[in-house]
């Protein structure tokens, strides 16, 4: 036998097959997760999802089996997510901007700020939920899409400034350094420059916050409310589809039930859909993006 | 030949937290001149580059002390508008860096942020820089499409165009060259030939013969410390120093050992000369000596008076504000009586 033989049993070999086994198997069960939950809800929802569904609101007696739909819930979530993911925004997109503009790498303040952040991304959306409701209780605000809207978007706001502070981390400091030698101010780098390279990553984190925040119950549940009217007002109470959701299987009854899986299939097509969308629009904002 | 000095440096020492980079450079760089500054890596040179338009700013912790002066004017000073400065001065990185937007953009981009908005100027200066930088009959038709798509070559054509777009009076290279390919750095080269008649260029190389090629005056910078400078001719064909020499011929850098060192100071040596002379004496031939003095003439006196003695003076470093090492070989010394 030649030289290159019999070195199956190599205990390196081994290693690196234990290792590489591990791997394919944490990817299965992410992926079969995925998997698993898009097929629960096609097949519970697919059958009671109808045209009336998603047109009409609840009907008197909705939840005992009657006529309506959930449009209530779907136009309140769409319109309390993207109220809210605009509000975070407004907030994140400077702050993600001063941590890599104008403070430097290793300043304290940075360190700070970012630390904050990751804590408030771990905080539960209840606790969110529950803050949001002492302020409304403090300043009077009935439970409204106002609130709502306000507890979400604190809820996104770390996760949207986090991933848009990441996406700003990877700009080569030779592209700072070349705007500002052609004697830009730094507000000038950071609107013509860098939101042009980094837009595909910054829309990706509005879009991940956006998913957030429109499927978040807990937050929602004390601040938006409930109500079976379609939103009319930013100051009345806004159905929303995860708390749609949550009464729908919470009936005892069958047919119901099988209207909240509906219901949750609506919710994980509209995040599918976002998420394909994004990836559409980063690949036409990515053409002069550098590499 | 007498020439106008365009930028300097006077006692520019940068630390980053504990490391210093640059430690008390006093130097002058000339108008419409080409200056290179050599130097094996991580000696310093990019920072010194950095620290004439403060890109140095954006680094952590870094501390600048002393002055540079553009025009007569320091640039540390706290009132100096950052933004004005960098305009003055052109920077090419050592790896291209296009903006993320189209060739046109990249060009006028310049100008729209100081203000010019005529689409008819703007057209014209595409034109002018582009053909400045050699660009134009390559990319005159795609003016629209992405700038990452030219090779890097071109694509630091384009950093030049876009610099000189905005009319500055200087440009920095930092090895403007050192990621292209042989044909595209030569293009880069016989740009600043052409370019050194209106703009002062300086240049960061470590490619020895491309300062032989291009520079007028050198500055040769070793662990922070400013070793030799002086016309070209001079400094690269006839250095003066030990290091410069060992550096040009490609040999290894080594500190001197040294033998004997001594201090003076103004009040207690009253003849500088006969201490310096004296202590050679005691030395033998090729041993060295290390002399510490407090100011600067002292330091070119003692260094006159020991070459005329025909002994070899292997380094001349300042050491902080106010100290001088002169570093001094003894040599065989035949007196004729």
């Amino acid at each position: 036998m030649g030289k290159l033989w019999g070195k199956s049993f190599d205990k390196r070999k081994i290693e690196e097959n234990i290792f590489k086994g591990l791997m394919v198997f944490s990817m299965l069960v992410v992926l079969g997760s995925l998997g698993f939950i898009l097929v629960t809800v096609f097949a519970k929802g697919f059958k009671a999802l109808s045209w009336e569904m998603l047109t009409q609101g609840p009907q008197g007696g909705y939840y005992i089996g009657k006529g309506g739909g959930i449009l209530n819930a779907i136009l309140g979530s769409l319109i309390l997510g993207i109220g809210a993911t605009f509000l975070a925004f407004l907030f994140s997109f400077p702050i993600a901007f001063y941590l890599n503009l104008y403070l430097k790498k290793k300043s304290r303040l940075a360190f700070l700020i970012r630390f904050s952040l990751d804590i408030l991304w771990g905080v539960p959306s209840i606790v969110y939920g529950a803050f949001g409701f002492t302020l409304m209780l403090f300043w009077g605000i009935p439970a409204s899409l106002f609130a709502g809207m306000l507890t979400i978007a604190l809820l996104i706001l770390p996760i949207m400034t986090r991933s848009i502070d990441e996406v700003l981390k990877m700009i080569p400091l030779e592209l700072k350094e070349a705007a500002l030698s052609l004697g830009s101010t730094r507000w000038e780098i950071a609107t013509k420059v860098i939101l042009r390279q980094a837009s595909s990553g910054i829309l990706t984190g509005v879009l991940m916050a956006f998913g957030r925040g429109i499927s978040d119950a807990a937050a929602v549940l004390f601040t938006a409310g409930f109500t079976d009217s379609l939103p009319y007002s930013l100051f009345k109470p806004v159905a929303t589809l995860p708390l749609s959701i949550f009464f729908q299987l919470g009936t005892p009854f069958p047919e119901v039930q099988a209207r909240g899986y509906a219901s949750a299939l609506v919710l994980t097509v509209i995040v599918l859909v976002l998420s394909i969308v994004s990836r559409l629009l980063s690949k036409r904002f990515t053409r002069h993006i550098i590499k | 030949m007498q020439t106008k000095t365009h930028i300097s440096a006077r006692d520019l020492t940068v630390s980053y937290g504990e490391q210093q980079a640059l430690n008390h450079i006093s130097i002058d760089i000339p108008d419409k001149k080409i200056t290179a500054i050599i130097g094996p890596s991580g000696c310093g040179k990019t920072t010194l580059l950095k620290s004439f338009n403060r890109l140095l700013d954006l680094q952590d912790g870094v501390r600048v002390a002393g002055q540079v002066l553009v025009d007569g004017e320091n640039i540390y000073d706290p009132g100096v508008e950052k933004t004005h400065l960098r305009k003055r001065m052109g920077l090419l990185s050592q790896r291209p860096t296009v903006l993320p937007m189209s060739i046109y953009d990249n060009v006028v981009y310049g100008l729209r942020i100081h203000g010019v908005k005529d689409k008819k100027i703007l057209d014209q200066a595409v034109e002018r820089y582009l053909q400045e930088a050699n660009l134009w009959s390559e990319v005159k038709d795609r003016l629209h499409s992405s700038a990452t798509r030219l090779s890097i070559g071109q694509q630091q054509r384009l950093c030049l165009a876009r610099g000189l777009a905005v009319e500055p009076e200087i440009i920095l290279g930092d090895e403007p060259t050192s990621a292209l390919d042989p044909v595209s750095a030569e293009q880069i080269e016989q740009r600043f030939l052409v370019l050194k008649n209106q703009y002062t260029i300086v240049l960061v190389t470590h490619i020895l013969r491309q300062a032989k090629r291009l520079a007028d005056y050198v500055i040769f910078l070793y662990l922070g410390n400013l070793i030799e400078h002086g016309p070209a001719e001079q400094v690269l064909n006839n250095p003066r120093y030990a290091k410069t020499q060992a550096y040009i011929e490609g040999k290894f850098i080594e500190e001197p050992t040294i033998h004997k060192e001594i201090t003076l100071q103004k009040e207690r040596s009253a003849d500088y000369l006969t201490s310096t002379l004296l202590a050679l004496d005691e030395l033998q031939v090729d041993q060295v000596l290390k002399v510490v003095v407090d100011s600067e003439p002292t330091m070119n006196e003692i260094s006159k008076a020991v070459e005329l003695k025909c002994h070899k003076i292997l380094e001349v470093k300042r050491i902080d504000l106010l100290h001088w090492e002169i570093i001094i070989q003894k040599q065989n010394v035949n007196f004729i009586i």
